[in-house]
């Protein structure tokens, strides 16, 4: 089910959002502007922001085949993600970047620099930073080295300089760009809506995908028109949380959404993840600030040690906020780090009397027949029969 | 009143249309390329069951089954998961578990008292203990469907199947067939080894008595046998033929649908 949402700013983040390069990204190039891609949502967009560039999420947005990237990868094992996004950086697609960074969240993520170094798919400026697997001051701290590591290698390759003053502005721009996401976010608390879960989705998604402050503007006009718009009435069968790895792909929501189901909530690294918290504006070192938000203020991730009773708290929370009636956990195939985890949250689940649909698949949109039984059942069940 | 349930699967379509309280059971259509071709073939043979003249006297249709969305007559859809328990539990309400081995796929469904679906598990991206590893067998051994299923075939001594991918576990039949071990305890393994993967899957989706089977694999009796075992319980055999479940369920979806909106007039 469409909101019926009518915007152009809209329409302007999806098509940003559903496709890789974009003209506002061209344009950006146009004028000089220098592109940084990234993986992983612990990677801080701040300190790209703060060197005058544009940071931009590497996704496998749009991939049907991953045959290139199994040729580098030595085990079959690896995530499904990891793999399309691989081969997605193998077909060229994102050939217009002029540096980027790799997160080891995962083993696997881990694993496309590893295969990027080896591939015909050269990029002047390819670095890793190791995200800690354990959220305390001690790791916060070996996280501010990574960060000064990679600011330094930064400023040496691209000549340029990245002082207190350009981190703390850049600090305050993506704090508010995830206040306005936070705000757009909670307009599914209600019961009918101006946008849907595969709306929300795509705005977000645009946000890792364009210069910052056109986004920043974009956000806060769309948000402006969805508290003008009056929502015609619409009875939605049931009201549900997706929580998995990457989503950048709303495809699940679709289906939910066409079945007449909404989505309204997630925790997934595309969604209500990327936009939780903010950075300490005034700290006195805000690299400090920076390395404390991504370790200490959001370890919302199975990759790390002892964070399920964080998952946990915030899944719990959102489910009675936004009010959901069941929960889709989505694994892509060999993503054995949330695999793990919805396990562990599927006993909780169900001694809370939340009903879960486990689902494990390629993260590509293809071969959605299967999906979209399962899913018309679930929504089916917990909207109290097919009646 | 009339109405009509199709079941449109992968490998086959069925249809049931109820008169009244009168359930009548089409033929088992054989899946054609055009799954609106098959739709109609197989809701033709019910109509022509129940002596009905024409498609237009039937006052309200459900579809289900993969071909769901392309049967072009129904007024709606409903997932075969939602069918199944609908159908069986019209037939026999102590009904709490159903297992329904498909074409292509396979479901544990587990129902509450009053019928309403309290969790389901689906076997994902693969044919192992589905219709299609009975087919692939059924051809390696050359005994045809009939053969794996006939309780004379059930055998004290079952060969152990190792492998539940239906490609390795072809290439293991082969080698006990080279090896003379007999047909029946091949026969056995085989049912043996797709009882325990769909029996897990029961298991998982949570399993209470009674405990039914439906889909096209209702009558193989080596592997009703080999579940019951597996899953410790008495498989309960449903009064209709099992493989129109999924109809079934549909057309009493249609008649309960026609009332509520008759109601809400």
């Amino acid at each position: 089910m469409k909101s019926g949402l009518r915007s152009e700013v809209f329409e302007k983040l999806s098509r940003i959002a559903g496709a890789i390069s974009s003209p506002e990204v061209m344009e950006w190039k146009k004028k000089g502007g220098k592109v940084i891609g990234y993986t992983c949502s612990f990677v801080p967009e701040e300190l790209f922001v703060a060197a005058g560039m544009l940071p931009f999420r590497i996704r496998a947005t749009g991939s049907q085949d991953a045959g290139k990237a199994d040729d580098y990868f030595e085990a079959a094992n690896v995530c499904s993600l990891i793999r399309h996004t691989f081969g997605k950086i193998l077909s060229g697609e994102y050939d217009f970047i002029d540096g980027a960074v790799i997160g080891g969240g995962c083993d696997g993520g881990r694993h496309i620099l590893d295969n990027w170094e080896k591939s015909p798919a050269k990029i002047p400026f390819l670095e890793r930073i190791f995200i800690p697997h354990a959220s305390n001051e001690l790791t916060a701290g070996y996280f501010h080295d990574q960060l000064a590591r990679l600011k330094a290698r930064m400023e040496e390759h691209f000549g340029i300089k990245i002082g207190d003053d350009k981190l703390r502005d850049a600090i305050r721009l993506c704090n508010e760009i995830r206040g306005l996401q936070r705000e757009l976010y909670a307009f599914r608390i209600s019961d009918n809506p101006p946008i849907t879960g595969a709306e929300t989705v795509a705005a977000i998604v645009a946000g890792s995908s364009m210069p910052k402050q056109e986004y920043r503007d974009d956000l806060k006009k769309l948000i402006g028109e969805l508290k003008a718009v009056v929502v015609p009435e619409k009875k939605y069968t049931a009201r549900v949380m997706i929580v998995g790895p990457g989503h950048d792909d709303a495809s699940l929501c679709d289906i939910v959404e066409s079945l007449g189901g909404l989505v309204v909530a997630d925790l997934t690294c595309f969604g209500g993840k990327v936009m939780f918290g903010s950075v300490k504006e005034d700290g006195a070192d805000p690299l400090q600030a920076i390395a404390d938000y991504q370790v200490l203020i959001r370890p919302f991730c199975p990759k790390n040690l002892g964070a399920h009773p964080s998952i946990n708290k915030e899944l719990f929370a959102k489910i009675k906020e936004f009010k959901v009636g069941g929960v889709i956990g989505q694994i892509f195939l060999c993503c054995d780090t949330w695999g793990g985890e919805i396990h562990i949250l599927g006993k909780e689940f169900r001694a809370a009397g939340v009903p879960l649909l486990r689902i494990e698949r390629e993260c590509t949109s293809d071969s959605t027949g299967q999906l979209q039984t399962r899913v018309q059942a679930f929504i089916e069940t917990i909207s109290g029969g097919a009646l | 009143m009339t109405f009509g349930g199709i079941d449109l699967g992968s490998t086959t379509g069925k249809a049931v249309v109820i008169i009244d309280d009168k359930i009548i059971l089409g033929d088992i259509v054989m899946a054609t390329p055009k799954p609106a071709v098959t739709a109609r073939m197989a809701m033709d043979a019910a109509l022509k069951n129940a002596g009905i003249a024409s498609l237009q006297s039937l006052d309200y249709i459900v579809s289900t089954g993969y071909g769901r969305l392309k049967v072009e007559f129904a007024n709606e859809n409903i997932s075969e998961i939602s069918c199944h328990a609908k159908g069986a539990f019209h037939l026999m309400p102590s009904v709490r578990t159903i297992i329904d081995i498909g074409g292509q796929d396979c479901k544990a469904i587990a129902l509450n008292d009053k019928g309403g679906t309290l969790g389901f598990e689906m076997n994902e991206r693969c044919a192992a203990g589905t219709g299609r590893f009975f087919q692939v067998m059924a051809k390696v051994l050359g005994c045809g469907l009939e053969g794996i299923g006939a309780a004379a075939n059930i055998s004290p001594t079952a060969a152990n199947i190792s492998n539940q991918c239906s490609v390795f576990a072809e290439s293991e039949i082969i080698t006990l067939v080279n090896n003379d071990v007999p047909l029946p305890d091949v026969i056995t393994g085989i049912n043996k080894s797709v009882a325990s993967r769909v029996s897990s899957l029961a298991r998982r989706a949570g399993v209470a008595e009674d405990v039914v089977i439906s889909g096209g694999c209702y009558n193989n009796e080596g592997l009703i046998s080999a579940l019951g075992q597996c899953l410790g319980v008495e498989i309960m055999k449903l009064p209709l033929n099992p493989q129109f479940m999924g109809a079934l369920g549909a057309a009493v979806f249609a008649k309960e649908k026609a009332a509520a909106k008759t109601a809400a007039k």
